[in-house]
């Protein structure tokens, strides 16, 4: 199976500009690069997979907000925005938890509108998230900074309330 | 998933308050189980009482405890994909009531709504409601 994926990557490499013949307005995305030649004989399939299968500006989220151990990475209990390209276009909400797998990395927020809890989970390497952003961090001793939080998966958000209207009380939305 | 004996808050302002599902109706596509966009068969439990001037009239719609009605659920607490790949989940599990015709019986919605309604055909529902998620 790998060989037939080597000796397909390797046609597509070849015929690069070529125009589709069936279609003008066809959006023809360059091919990728040159597998190395560990690839060719099978090993390390997932780290170059990792490396390459999210675009440049997602890798570079992927790396720094994402990442276990950058010092700007998202904390959970941080307050974000999700801003997508179709409608509706922003959703805000406190940063419940985060779950890394590479290009399949995916965080959730959970918002309280119109007295109804809400939660969404979004994908990190959606072409549909133009951007995140950070509201309130989660880092600090509490104030502008946000109150450190004990646990990576803040679940029991979902059980108090009063917990979630603490951590949104700095920010006038 | 909503399926028998689930329990929905009804959201407009037909008069019910709670109802219980008790068929979901297209059920040979969904294995029994209703989604956001699903037309259920539901039997109110607790219902506003009703004011007496309405209990005069004879034209106004009375809805009270024990009515069989139809009703589209617009809110479950059962996480729905998005085809983009988003997945979103609600506090609680919410319908609306409706009339055989697919028609609303109340006229207002107090409450957000899901988006999944559009893409099954309840754009009247969408556009009244004060936020859609």
């Amino acid at each position: 199976m790998l060989s037939g994926l080597c000796r397909g990557l390797a046609r597509s490499m070849s015929t690069a500009t070529a125009p589709y013949p069936f279609s003008k307005v066809a959006i023809i995305p360059p091919a990728p690069a040159a597998p190395p030649a560990a690839l060719r004989q099978g090993k390390g399939l997932m780290p170059y997979l990792q490396r390459t299968l999210p675009s440049p500006e997602k890798q570079k989220l992927l790396d720094t907000l994402f990442s276990r151990r950058h010092p700007d990475r998202l904390l959970p209990g941080s307050v974000l925005t999700v801003i997508l390209n179709h409608a509706p276009t922003t959703f805000s909400g406190v940063l419940l938890s985060i779950r890394r797998r590479g290009p399949d990395t995916s965080f959730v927020l959970r918002n309280v509108i119109n007295r109804t809890g809400v939660e969404m989970q979004f994908f990190v390497s959606s072409p549909h998230v133009k951007e995140i952003k950070v509201v309130q961090g989660a880092g600090g001793s509490g104030g502008k900074q946000g109150r450190r939080m004990r646990r990576a998966k803040l679940f029991y958000l979902r059980d108090s309330p009063e917990k979630m209207s603490a951590i949104s009380a700095g920010i006038k939305n | 998933m909503i399926g028998l004996k689930s329990t929905l808050n009804v959201i407009d302002n037909s008069g019910a308050l709670i109802v219980e599902c008790v068929n979901v109706l297209k059920n040979k596509v969904n294995n029994g189980w209703g989604s956001v966009g699903d037309e259920i068969v539901c039997v109110v439990k607790r219902a506003r009482p009703v004011p007496a001037a309405l209990q005069a009239s004879s034209t106004a719609v009375k809805v009270r405890q024990g009515d069989v009605r139809r009703a589209v659920i617009v809110r479950t607490a059962k996480s729905v994909r998005r085809p983009d790949g988003r997945v979103i989940k609600f506090d609680d599990n919410a319908a609306v009531l409706l009339n055989n015709k697919r028609e609303m019986l109340g006229t207002r919605i107090g409450g957000i709504v899901s988006a999944d309604l559009r893409m099954k055909g309840w754009g009247k529902i969408v556009s009244l409601a004060p936020k859609v998620l």
